[in-house]
């Protein structure tokens, strides 16, 4: 099936939004052992699987050294697997090129583009390198500047945009031959809010038009914010994947906060410690739910500011994870 | 392929003209040697291949040697400057597959060379009135010249795969090709001969030394040998850069030059 897919793809490619479900990245058992000149062996990659269905955004997060760079590097076929496999529309970069049709990728530290051509040049040449006729590439280059909000610097050397414009570029570059799978590997590293803003938006909606998006960051809220679903990755292995809102359910509490406009009165607050409550100035923490609606009546008619479930964020569930998972194998 | 090509042509032209103070500077200085030799000063041509002493020999030689010394170490070069400006892992993810992106990339690069130092001197020869004469059929042991030189380019381009730094190699490299394209196995006898043979690019420049300083015509069999050479030694460079690829990417050390 994926292969059919895969021819039938530059067919019917507005049928791409229609492939919400289809797995366009298959990721089995990937290994990898370095061994240094010592005979030093570093497992840095273990027993990694993943998948990642069109329209769908992966977070893939790990502190540094967990794993993260190589497994994408294997994903994209510039490093070889010990073990495993990967498979991209169903074929294998490694073993077969037409998988690398289905690729677009923008890696970290890299720039990813020629300095000293302009938006427009840098378009057609790699949409050419990626098996596009130039006429083709020039025309989807022009589209993809208007839709990044370049046209203007399509005749700018490169070296000349800002930081945000090269990134955006770079992101533009990835996907001229229409790529089913979409590697960005920090993409928002090192920009400005309003370009940082602009990339959000741009992988949003990309991923809408049915494309499989693996992000990696380390800016936590931007994962969170993006993603469907979250893989964690440390030293080497996958410690949790799931969807990113049943992850974060999963390590928020039930517990619920009111938060009061003005300080409680004395006899107000009795009543509610009374009940099991704990108040604190102008919060109201709620441990048994079932006293919820109590407490609120107690409350009737002062103002409040809001009544919020207790909800965890990324950044402690990705904290409480790794430092659990450290802790184990030490 | 054809497209690709046209491609790479097109972006090392734009990158070659981009800031015209350095292709200025780089069309001055190769058209001050050409003069040089042209006037006479035929020491600055520096390390060359002595095809004879005529204005026609001395030329053709300095030439094949520029061009020759350009394939050697584009592949390498090329290698070591994507790495720098960060592009290497894209040339690697192409589905034409990096020895096919490096060679068009390395025949791009050449005949933008060869273009550009053609111009020079027909400019040159136009402004001397001095105009050179040489057979059109020396084109034919240029290319088995040529070839070797594409095969030895991959050679390196592995080495710099694999080692990553290879700048204090490279004048060894260089010492060897000045062996290789000097040596006389054209004179040569007996298991000596069958040595020449063997040797990269000798039996193609060989024949450059037959027409060029002797005069005498293209010898077809010395042609066809020097051709297989030409094509072994390339299809060995190429082979080798495939194992280089490999090996590399199963160290995990693409790239961070």
């Amino acid at each position: 099936m994926p292969r059919l897919l895969n021819e039938l793809l530059p067919l019917y490619p507005h049928h791409l939004s229609t492939l919400k479900f289809m797995q366009i990245l298959e990721v089995q058992h990937l290994q990898k052992t370095y061994r240094s000149s010592r005979k030093k062996i570093a497992q840095a990659v273990r027993d990694v699987s993943l998948t990642i269905a069109g329209r769908e955004v992966l977070a893939f997060l790990g502190p540094n050294g967990a794993g993260k760079t190589t497994t994408i590097k294997m994903i994209a076929g510039l490093i070889l697997p010990d073990r495993g496999d990967v498979k991209i529309n169903g074929r294998n970069p490694h073993r077969d090129a037409e998988a690398l049709r289905s690729l677009g990728a923008v890696l970290e530290g890299n720039r990813n583009l020629y300095w000293r051509l302009t938006p427009i040049e840098n378009l057609e040449y790699f949409g050419v390198l990626r098996g596009l006729s130039p006429k083709v590439a020039r025309q989807r280059g022009r589209d993809l500047l208007e839709r990044f909000e370049l046209s203007d610097k399509r005749n700018a050397p490169v070296q000349t945009l800002s930081r945000g414009m090269q990134q955006k570029l770079a992101i533009a570059v990835a996907l001229i031959h229409e790529p089913q799978l979409l590697l960005l590997d920090e993409p928002t590293l090192g920009l400005d809010v309003e370009a940082t803003q602009t990339v959000k938006r741009l992988i949003r909606e990309i991923a809408s038009e049915g494309r499989a998006i693996l992000l990696t960051t380390h800016q936590l809220d931007i994962a969170e914010e993006l993603s469907d679903r979250v893989a964690i990755i440390n030293q080497g292995a996958i410690v949790a994947e799931e969807s990113t809102g049943e992850l974060i359910r999963r390590f928020s509490g039930s517990a619920y906060v009111v938060e009061l406009e003005h300080e409680l009165d004395r006899d107000r607050t009795s009543k509610i410690q009374n009940l099991g409550a704990i108040v604190t100035e102008k919060t109201i923490l709620i441990r048994e739910t079932e006293i919820l609606y109590e407490v609120l009546h107690i409350l009737q008619p002062l103002p409040l500011i809001r009544v919020e479930k207790e909800q965890a964020n990324l950044t402690e569930v990705f904290l409480q994870l790794i430092q659990t998972q450290s802790k184990t194998s030490c | 392929m054809l497209k690709l090509f046209l491609a790479e042509v097109k972006r090392s032209w734009i990158q070659f003209i981009r800031y015209p103070a350095e292709a200025i500077g780089g069309i001055f200085i190769i058209s001050a040697l050409f003069y040089g030799l042209f006037l006479g000063a035929s020491y600055v041509a520096g390390s060359s291949i002595k095809l004879g002493d005529r204005l026609d020999s001395i030329i053709v030689g300095y030439m094949l040697w520029t061009l020759v010394t350009f394939v050697l170490f584009d592949i390498a070069g090329t290698l070591q400057n994507e790495a720098q400006t960060g592009t290497l892992e894209q040339l690697f993810i192409s589905p034409f597959g990096a020895p096919r992106v490096f060679l068009t990339r390395a025949i791009a690069n050449l005949m933008i060379q060869f273009v550009l130092i053609t111009t020079i001197l027909l400019i040159i020869m136009s402004l001397t009135g001095r105009w050179l004469s040489f057979p059109p059929t020396l084109i034919f042991p240029l290319i088995t010249v040529i070839l070797g030189a594409y095969g030895l380019s991959f050679a390196i381009g592995s080495l710099a795969l694999l080692l990553k730094r290879i700048q204090q190699l490279l004048g060894i490299f260089q010492f060897a090709l000045l062996f290789l394209l000097s040596v006389p196995t054209e004179s040569w006898t007996g298991s000596s001969k069958i040595v020449g043979l063997l040797l990269p690019m000798t039996a193609g420049a060989g024949l450059l030394r037959d027409m060029m300083a002797r005069q005498q015509p293209l010898n077809l069999p010395q042609l066809g040998l020097a051709l297989l050479n030409g094509c072994v030694y390339f299809g060995l460079g190429l082979a080798l850069f495939r194992f280089a690829e490999r090996e590399t990417k199963r160290r995990g050390r693409l790239g961070g030059y």
